[in-house]
């Protein structure tokens, strides 16, 4: 057979049309195996069906609700339907008379909400992260880990311990608070309930991803800047605004993108808080308007959508979060001063013991009181006030005060809650971690690929999707499958929602791998799998531990998403909101100090086995 | 061949038969039932050890106290039969979810509950009776054991009637003697949210029935001329509201007055617990609350908190107008239950023996709707013979829901079913409007 290089012209022209006329299927199948004989791409293709699938078929399922009849509900009372399909709901919830009510006054409350928790949040966490990183402040380490925790925490334990510092008969009409017994204290009542506290107890729970995000790049800033600014004589000020700012923008924005969707989506916070937003308000509407509730699931899941596009539009992309911008290898530290340094450390101290240490010192002595919140033992001084019943007790046949449960070591509810949880967590970090890693890895060998935009963008987009939304599509979703109250759906759940956590981490990572270590391999014909095992995940394994780490330490204290979608008894979680809810606070304290302990350790363990750790995943440390 | 034929013919037909005769004896759920409620307990435990050995009987409930409930079950059946080794896995969702999960199960392919402890009439009536969703099972020797009234408490079946109370904190000397005293200016009765717990909501509806609206007037009538003047433009606001919501009773205005003062002024609390926690405390001076009577069983005495500073406003001498109210805790069997025989004979369990109520009869506040089954509480206050916590002292069912006792407002599935979408929204415009 001649190459085609000494064929004559003509027979060139009829080889040409002879591959032409045979070449629609063929080359359609040759194209097909050339592109899936690249590993990355048959991952990219695989894992997009099942991100789509898995993303989009519960949100067809809420969408589907909105527009339902739900017998014993107003859409059915006033249509005088039994079954099938009306715009009722729609109607009803934007233009009927309690649309104010149910609609508009949530949303206004949704997005004030979301907005002051951001500004607090970066205002607190990048304060903070301009402290540690850039200057000589004291404590540095004391005070990096222990800023973190209120992140630890579930969000809504910090919103009752709040209560029980501010509380008061004159104020809020209930008993004293720890404030107004010991020292006659009695705040406004704005301060007590509603819209303030919910902002502040949001911002300072998210306020850890500003730190990580924003300090991040201050970490790594290259200082050559702010030098030519200052020896341009430019104003500190002028610099901080027009040199620094700039430079931590992408930071900012990956917070307030972050911050925004999850608060949004917080239930438990204005729950406690007396507050309505949208997310109470679909609790609310449950009885007679579930199809409306629905609608509010829908706005919340738009929302998300939203800011995602927006945060495209003003950063072009993926770029977004990335946090480390270029590194000098020089970066300076201001100077704060003999004396300042140490106040500003001390401040820095207080304001984190209020945060981080107050509410577990709170949630230890709450588990030896008489009764929840009596603090006798302080006002009287008498330490025999004290007791352990919360902790031993192992009867529930007399009564001693613990409402019909057994002491909390002793209960197996309460460590069956924990297995559960532990179990979701661990199923949920494989999950997310494994999927992650792939489509960080495939995204990143196809950078300028649509598909592999869509996927990344379909990987993250649950992230954005405020919980209680994602919540509802799978609740919906799950209560169609029979799957209702089972871990699948619990893990089902999770993994969708924690995906984001393992695919930004990983990506961010695979970014910076140059192809040419894979390239190396692959002129020795190494196999993908080989590849992949022993060259690029021993070198990105900070990276690809956290993005196992963040969704199984975030699942393990998560509330939002999985509390429509099992009962109270079957994880942690729902099960320290059930004794909140009870008024039960010692046992939703003795689960706090579990929770933290366990996640404190096992992140201890993690970073001295792997390096990797709690504050690194994020923004891909 | 031929005797190989007829072998396999033969085989056909045994097999066919067999097989017909199977089909013959599956029953609907419905049929079971019918045939339960004539059978006494004994043949019905042993249905349903027939029925349930090896398998999971999936139960789900307002109540976590199912769960001791089935144990207790549990534990009696295997002493009928050594070998059974069913079990009852009990799930308590959160908040009003239970209506959506059940109303899931049934329409999806593989059904897994079997039956439901399950309160709120009004969601009940509409959402799963009149849908037909959930099926109403009596049990014979329920029926027929003293004192039990069918029509009250058998459509649909009740467990039990739990009372929500008004209490205030005596400490600073206060008193609340007449049920409009706690809607008073300045007043702010500690209360779980009516939309988070519905047994609220439907409470309010029941206020506009014609027996409580009578009571609410006649409460009224009882004020001072001081006060009254002070309620009457409320009384008279809400007149045109009354006609409009198309209620029937002659005073309903005066309920949906005291409604509206009660929903303009009520402090949400999430759960009845921390209401008592806070009742019971020294610096909850004259404070108010609408909360279920059996928190009070848990109160430990310290010098902040006991339960001598509540006063329970029903049980004052001359207390006028309700007490507060009732509501039910209902058993049904799903529509589309896989062990029918078993939900029944658990249901029978719990309604018909002291063992099988003891999870909830324990406790002062919930009575069954079976007296048999109750246990006496009216000295649970007496420590070593001495009267040391009158509160605790419970005066039981009958004194409870009588004319002349705590006249506390029943619910009633049917009426608040009638009564709930333009009331619902009424009421929700005033909370909204707070």
């Amino acid at each position: 057979m001649r190459l085609f290089f000494f064929l004559s012209t003509k027979e060139r022209v009829n080889q040409v049309e002879r591959t032409a006329r045979h070449s629609p299927l063929r080359v359609a199948l040759n194209r097909f195996i050339s592109v899936f004989r690249k590993p990355h791409n048959a991952i990219l293709l695989v894992l997009g069906i099942i991100l789509t699938v898995s993303t989009i078929a519960p949100m067809i399922f809420i969408a589907r609700d909105t527009f339902s009849v739900h017998p014993g509900s107003v859409d059915a009372h006033y249509t005088g339907l039994t079954e099938g399909y009306t715009l009722y709901n729609w109607k009803d919830l934007f233009t009927g008379r309690l649309a104010r009510i149910n609609l508009w006054t949530p949303l206004l409350n949704s997005m004030i909400l979301a907005t002051g928790s951001c500004i607090g949040a970066i205002l607190f966490g990048g304060g903070f992260a301009y402290l540690v990183t850039r200057t000589d402040l004291k404590y540095k380490k004391y005070l990096s880990a222990v800023f973190i925790f209120p992140y630890i925490m579930p969000q809504w334990t910090l919103a009752v311990v709040w209560q029980h510092m501010f509380s008061s008969r004159l104020v809020t009409g209930t008993s004293d608070g720890l404030l107004a017994a010991l020292f006659n204290v009695h705040m406004p009542l704005w301060w007590c309930k509603g819209m303030f506290p919910s902002i502040l107890v949001l911002a300072m729970h998210y306020a850890p991803f500003a730190y990580i995000l924003i300090g991040g790049i201050f970490r790594n800033m290259d200082a050559n800047l702010e030098e030519a600014a200052l020896i341009l004589n430019t104003p500190k000020w002028k610099t901080f605004f027009r040199v620094t700012l700039p430079m931590v923008r992408p930071a900012i924005l990956s917070t307030i993108l972050l911050v925004f969707s999850s608060s949004v989506g917080s239930y438990p916070v204005p729950h406690y808080m007396n507050l309505v937003t949208l997310s109470t308000q679909y609790i609310t509407m449950g009885e007679r308007r579930i199809g409306q509730a629905s609608i509010l699931g829908v706005i919340m899941i738009l929302i998300g959508v939203v800011i995602m596009l927006i945060n495209q539009r003003t950063t072009g992309g993926r770029k977004q979060y990335t946090t480390v911008t270029g590194k000098s290898g020089q970066s300076s530290q201001v100077k704060l001063g003999r004396v300042g340094r140490r106040v500003i450390a001390w401040v820095c101290i207080i304001l984190t013991f209020i945060t981080g240490i107050l509410p577990i010192v709170i949630f230890a002595i709450e588990t030896f009181l008489p009764n929840p919140g009596d603090y006798s033992f302080l006002t009287t001084g008498n330490f025999n006030l004290l007791t352990l019943k919360w902790w031993t007790t192992a009867e529930n046949i007399t009564e001693s005060g613990l409402y019909g449960q057994l002491g909390i070591l002793y209960n197996r509810e309460i460590w069956n809650a924990f297995k559960g949880s532990v179990i979701v967590a661990t199923f949920c970090a494989l999950f997310a971690g494994t999927i992650g890693t792939l489509v960080g890895y495939g995204v990143s060998k196809n950078r300028r690929s649509k598909w592999a935009a869509f996927v990344n963008n379909m990987a993250f987009l649950p992230y954005l999707m405020p919980s209680l939304a994602v919540g509802v599509a799978f609740f919906i979703f799950g209560s169609s499958m029979g799957i209702y109250n089972t871990y699948l759906l619990l893990i089902l759940a999770g993994t969708v929602k924690y995906i984001p956590f393992a695919s930004r981490s990983s990506l961010n990572s695979m970014m910076q791998l140059s192809s040419e270590i894979e390239e190396a391999a692959l002129i020795q014909n190494i196999p993908w799998h080989k590849r992949f095992l022993k060259i690029i995940v021993p070198i990105q394994k900070s990276s690809i531990i956290s993005g196992y780490l963040l969704p199984f330490m975030t699942s393990i204290r998560e509330l939002t998403l999985f509390m429509l979608l099992c009962s109270q008894t079957k994880i942690i979680t729902t099960m320290l909101d059930y004794f909140d809810e009870m008024g039960l606070y010692a046992f939703s304290s003795g689960i706090n100090l579990m929770l933290i302990v366990f996640i404190l350790l096992l992140n201890a363990a993690i970073n001295k086995f792997t390096g990797a750790s709690l504050d690194k995943g994020i923004g891909g440390g | 061949m031929r005797k190989l034929f007829a072998v396999l013919l033969a085989l056909t037909m045994v097999l066919s038969l067999a097989t017909t005769a199977f089909a013959g004896e599956t029953l609907s759920v419905e049929e079971v039932i019918k045939q339960a409620e004539q059978m006494t307990n004994e043949e019905l435990f042993k249905k349903a050890i027939e029925e349930s050995k090896g398998k999971v009987l999936y139960g789900i409930g307002n109540s976590s106290r199912g769960k001791t409930a089935g144990a207790s079950f549990i534990a009696m059946l295997q002493e009928m039969d050594p070998s059974y080794d069913g079990i009852i896995e009990w799930s308590q969702p959160k908040s009003n979810s239970i209506f959506t999960t059940l109303n899931a199960d049934i329409k999806s392919a593989k059904h897994i509950y079997a039956m439901t402890l399950i309160q709120d009439g009004n969601q009940i009536q509409s959402k799963m009776l009149d849908t037909g969703n959930l099926l109403n099972f009596i049990p014979k020797e329920w029926r027929e054991a003293e004192g039990v009234d069918v029509e009250a408490n058998g459509h649909p079946l009740a467990l039990q009637t739990l009372n929500k109370i008004f209490m205030f904190n005596n400490v600073g000397g206060d008193t609340f003697m007449n049920s409009w005293d706690f809607v008073k200016e300045g007043q702010s009765p500690l209360f779980m949210g009516v939309n988070s717990e519905l047994v609220g909501k439907n409470f309010l509806y029941m206020l506009t029935h014609e027996k409580y609206a009578n009571y609410v007037k006649d409460a009224f009538d009882a004020l001072s001329e001081e006060d009254k003047a002070y309620f009457q433009p409320f009384v008279d606001e809400v007149a045109e509201d009354a006609v409009y919501l198309g209620l029937e009773a002659e005073n309903a205005k005066y309920a949906l007055a005291w409604i509206k003062l009660w929903c303009q002024q009520y402090n949400e609390e999430t759960d009845d617990g921390p209401i008592s926690n806070i009742l019971v405390t020294r610096s909850a001076k004259g404070q108010t609350g609408l909360l279920v009577y059996s928190k009070l069983r848990s109160i430990e005495e310290s010098p902040e908190s006991s339960v001598n500073n509540i006063t329970v406003a029903a049980y004052q001498d001359g207390y006028q107008g309700f007490g507060g109210y009732a509501y039910k805790h209902y058993l049904q069997v799903v529509k589309t239950s896989p062990l029918p025989w078993t939900a029944c004979a658990f249901i029978a369990y719990m309604t018909t023996t002291q063992e099988g109520f003891s999870a909830w009869g324990k406790d002062i506040g919930g009575y069954s709707a079976n007296p048999a089954c109750n246990q006496d509480h009216s000295m649970d206050g007496y420590v070593d013979g001495e009267n040391k916590f009158d509160a605790k002292n419970d005066r039981g069912y009958d004194w409870w829901l009588s004319a002349d006792g705590g006249r506390l407002v029943v619910e009633d599935p049917a009426y608040c079913s009638q009564v709930s979408f333009d009331l619902g929204d009424w009421i929700d415009m005033i909370i909204g409007s707070r």
